[in-house]
């Protein structure tokens, strides 16, 4: 498999990075992702994750939108590219094939 | 004045602590993200639980994937204001790249240095072992720095002053009720006695000496049992070490008090256990295993008390703050004044003035001339340093040579760097690292070999030396293989950074004449350093062999020595007797002392015409010593039983008469430490001392009572006549060790020290030879290898192997001439002046030179030659083909 190996939780982030789509920062998507999973997530987690995705090219970033919320403080706002958005396709193509591929079991 | 509303803050130690964990381009959107959950979560859950949890939150950005961000980054920028600085990071792991390959490369080479260093760090540090430990010795004394021993100059004759350590017995109360600067004084007898300690039915062999009350305040043995000041008060008390009462009482804790038999006349007697000390430590220059009262020691001997009996040993511990130089001339003149004032100006000459000697020195400065300590063990301490020295000096020597001489395959590399903008000071760093680093592998094998090596250094140099790595030791050897490897690279390191990088980069090394000078000589120097050593060994050989062979005026050989002890005393002349008949007994006898080592003796002898005062050795003997020893008898006759009683008889030697200027001595009369004596015979001279010294007068006495018994025995009866004596033996004294030894043995002992330095002297000069060889083998080889193609095209053009094998070797032999001729009279200057120890020496001949001289040259054309046959015989085609 040629592609990049990306992390179940690697792989969360980066749909709540297309969810948010241009305000992406660290804590919008920890908060995202704690109401849409309702696991308990750590700030650092997420950033860590967002920096791997950024080193294999999931997602791009800038710096921006600096409010007085923070201290005056810029956000890294994160974007996902077009190669982490084919990757995210690709996941999805294969999970629905494998999906597909289950024979009508009973188990019950 | 209105309160400003307030804000709720996170802890500022949080935030410094992500600052330090994470890199700083990312600091600030961390910190937003933080202080915006942060105020968030104060509203929802309070300010106290927010700031728990914001702790909670950065600690764990402490993770490995930010933190070696951040360690990335505080590289980075090390690394930006380092660019220009031969230490940058990416410069030092260029070094150490390059000179890794360049060891793989040039495998041959590296090993040859590899080899040459670690020898010559192994031996730097067995010699610093040796050193240090030699150095430590007595100074585990708590008052080291004030504790001196009184020493004793006596003016015996013209331009001829002798040092002693006794003194008289008087001087210990008097210097004490005298001299406020002494702060504790003891007196200890002059010798130790070996006899035996007894409880019950256990007997114990054991090392003996009295001391005055203060002797463990003034030494700091240390007592396991009874107080300093109390356990040498009573005249029946003994105080014992713990090996001694382990030994005795298998315990050191219940020895107090008990009654202890210790058999060594006229100390023998039964004495109550007032204290136990720890055994002296092998730093420790004493050693002894029972301490009895100055007042017994006193008591027993028949000497009497004055100001001119010399049987104690005094040390003091001065107070603090005194200056030794005014307590020294307080005591010069101390016992003549008392002696003139007590007996009259009468034999004034013959008191010596005392001078104090700090008590560690005496160790390694106990060799006296005119008065003053000159030398001793110190000596050889030096020596070896220095051998030790120059063998690592010539390790470094080969180092310099095989790198300059390979600078030639390297100048490209020196001349790309230089290009690229490296300075001289960053190449220099670069060799420097080089030879460092290879000085640190051979410090890691050095230590290997230093670990195998030790037992063997041990007994050869009798010491019990460990390579423990403690502080000290890791220090001295980290300094020493740095110099190490500083020394090795600092000539290569100045040689290689100095090409001019145009002319190295067009293919032109200029070898100038100089620099090939400072190869030559190298070589020269390696080789004489070599030549000096062999030189020097085999002096030493020759001398010990002198000294093994040397006819010494009587037969050493089949001779066994026992201490005449325990019941024995008192049946000496009957257990005599019975040894006479055992069959392969040749002759019996007695004697006082040891022939070999320990002599009376004194200046007590009075004769008719007597000008001046002559100090004579002496041994008090039975019948039949004379015939044992085989001694020569040049007038005269030796003591005899056909001649009634030879009490009142003594024999001189030679040398006696001589010193006393009698004419037809036989028949004449001395006077003996006030016994009228007649002269019987004389003996030729023997040698009673060690070769160092001449021989001097020496009388024999006739006494039948003595503590030595002596047993002649014919050659090649040994096991059966002495099974036999020891079974008499056993009648006697059922339950002691039956302890012979050998005259020979004795002999032996003597020379100890230069045995020890004739052994050491044979490995060090080997070392030096072989690493010298190395060298010329490397620089051989590569020289051979340098000249491949001109060899080639020599062939080719008619050279026959034998002018090509005479051109490559012809260029080192000379040099080996050149280290000859400089190594050889120097050695003949240092052998003569250690000889001159020696009042019976050999004479160094051409033989030991000529030797030096084929040895040296046959091993360097070996070493030459078989380079040069190699490449003589190699096919030019092989060398030429290639362009």
């Amino acid at each position: 498999m040629s592609r990049t190996y990306l992390g179940e939780f690697e792989e969360l982030v980066l749909l709540t990075v297309a969810i948010l789509n241009s305000t992406a920062y660290g804590l919008a998507i920890a908060e995202e992702l704690k109401q849409r999973t309702d696991r308990s997530i750590n700030l650092s987690g997420v950033h860590v994750a967002l920096y791997r995705l950024e080193e294999k090219g999931f997602v791009k970033s800038e710096l921006g939108g600096a409010t007085t919320a923070r201290g005056g403080r810029r956000k890294r706002l994160f974007a996902i590219t077009a190669y982490g958005k084919r990757t995210l396709d690709e996941l999805r193509q294969v999970r629905n094939d494998l999906w597909q591929s289950i024979p009508n079991l009973s188990f019950s | 004045m209105a309160q400003p509303p307030h804000t709720p803050l996170p802890p500022a130690w949080a935030d410094r602590l992500l600052r330090v964990v994470c890199p700083p381009v990312l600091q600030e959107e961390l910190l937003g993200d933080l202080h915006e959950q942060f105020d968030q979560q104060v509203a929802q859950v309070g300010e106290s639980t927010a700031r728990r949890l914001y702790v909670w939150e950065v600690i764990r950005f402490c993770r490995p994937y930010l933190i070696s961000r951040q360690v990335q980054a505080q590289m980075a920028e090390v690394n930006t204001d380092l660019s220009f600085s031969f230490l940058h990071p990416n410069m030092l792991r260029n070094y150490l790249q390059i000179a890794w390959r360049n060891l793989l490369q040039d495998r041959l080479f590296a090993l040859l240095n590899l080899i040459g260093l670690s020898m010559g760090l192994g031996c730097i540090i067995l010699i610093y072992l040796w050193v240090t430990n030699e150095l430590s010795i007595d100074k585990f004394h708590a008052n080291d720095p004030r504790l001196y021993q009184i020493m004793r100059n006596v003016t015996e004759g013209p331009n001829e002053i002798n040092t002693y350590g006794n003194n008289s017995d008087l001087l210990t109360p008097a210097l004490k009720a005298e001299m406020p600067e002494i702060d504790h004084i003891v007196a200890t007898s002059d010798e130790v006695w070996d006899g035996i300690a007894s409880v019950g039915a256990k007997h114990v062999k054991a090392v003996g000496k009295s001391a005055s009350t203060d002797f463990f305040n003034v030494f700091s043995y240390k007592l396991l049992q009874g107080a300093a000041d109390q356990v040498l008060r009573s005249i029946d008390g003994v105080v014992i070490s713990d090996e001694l009462a382990v030994n005795l009482f298998g315990t050191t804790t219940q020895a107090i008090n008990q009654i202890i038999h210790w058999e060594e006349k006229p100390y023998s007697g039964n004495y109550r256990v007032t204290g136990v000390f720890k055994k002296p430590q092998p730093n420790s220059s004493e050693t002894f295993d029972l301490l009895l009262t100055d007042q017994l020691y006193l008591a027993r001997n028949t000497m009497d008390q004055s100001w001119d009996s010399n049987r104690i040993l005094v040390y003091v511990t001065l107070k603090e703050e005194v200056d030794v130089a005014k307590v020294n001339a307080k005591i010069k003149e101390f016992v003549r004044d008392k002696f003139k004032a007590a007996y009259g100006p009468k034999n004034l000459p013959w008191i010596g003035t005392l001078f104090l000697q700090r008590y560690s020195d005496k160790y390694l400065h106990n060799v006296y001339i005119n008065g003053v300590p000159t030398g001793g063990r110190i000596e050889y301490v030096q020596l070896f340093s220095v051998i030790a020295v120059f063998i690592l000096v010539i390790a470094c020597i080969n180092f310099m040579n095989l790198s300059t001489a390979k600078a030639e395959k390297r100048m490209k590399e020196v001349g790309i760097k230089k290009v690229m903008g490296a300075t001289r000071l960053t190449l220099i760093g670069q060799y420097l690292g080089e030879s460092t680093l290879m000085s640190f592998l051979a410090l890691i094998i050095s230590l290997i070999g230093v670990a195998v090596a030790l037992p063997v250094f041990n007994t050869i140099i009798g010491k019990q030396l460990t390579l423990q790595l403690d502080g000290r030791l890791i220090t001295a050897l980290l300094v020493i293989t740095l110099v190490t490897g500083i020394l090795a690279g600092s000539y290569p390191a100045f040689y290689l950074s100095g090409f001019k990088p145009v002319a190295v980069l067009k293919g032109k090394l200029q070898t100038s004449f100089s620099q090939l000078w400072i190869r030559k000589g190298l070589v020269v120097f390696q080789f004489a350093l070599s030549v000096l050593f062999i030189v020097v060994v085999l002096v030493i050989y020759k001398q010990m062999a002198f000294i093994q062979t040397k006819n010494l005026g009587y037969t050493k050989d089949n001779l066994i020595r026992f201490t005449n002890e325990g019941r024995l005393q008192d049946h000496q002349q009957a257990f005599l007797a019975e040894v006479k008949t055992i069959p392969g007994v040749l002759k019996a006898s007695s004697m006082s002392g040891n022939l070999i080592g320990s002599h009376s003796g004194g200046g007590g002898i009075d004769w008719e015409g007597k000008t001046e005062r002559v100090e004579f050795s002496g041994l008090y003997v039975d019948y039949d010593f004379i015939e044992a020893l085989n001694l020569k008898i040049a007038k005269g006759r030796p003591f005899s039983k056909q001649f009634g009683s030879d009490s009142s008889n003594v024999i001189f030697n030679e040398a006696a008469i001589a010193a006393m200027g009698l004419k037809n001595p036989l028949g004449k009369t001395v006077t003996m430490w006030g016994k009228k004596k007649q002269i019987v015979g004389i003996v030729k001279d023997f040698h009673f001392e060690s070769l160092y010294n001449r021989v001097g007068p020496f009388f024999l006495s006739y006494e039948p009572y003595t503590d030595n018994i002596l047993v002649k025995i014919k050659a090649g009866k040994e096991p059966e006549v002495l099974s036999r004596v020891e079974q008499l033996y056993k009648r006697y004294n059922l339950d002691l060790p039956f302890n012979y030894q050998f005259l020979d043995q004795d002999y032996q002992v003597l020379y100890a020290s230069e045995h020890r330095v004739a052994v050491l002297s044979r490995y060090f000069a080997g070392l030096a030879i072989l690493i010298s060889c190395l060298g010329l083998f490397g620089l051989t080889a590569f020289t051979a290898q340098r000249r491949q193609r001109e060899i080639g095209i020599r062939k080719v053009v008619g050279a026959t192997t034998d002018t090509i094998v005479v051109m490559l070797s012809a260029d080192f032999l000379k040099l080996i001439l050149v280290a000859l001729l400089l190594a050889l009279p120097m050695a003949g200057w240092l052998t003569n002046k250690w000889l001159d120890h020696f009042a019976y020496r050999i004479h160094v001949d051409a033989a030991v030179y000529l030797i030096t001289v084929v040895l040296v040259i046959t091993i360097a054309w070996l070493i030459v030659g078989y380079q040069a046959i190699k490449a003589a015989l190699a096919n030019p085609v092989k060398s030429l083909r290639s362009e």
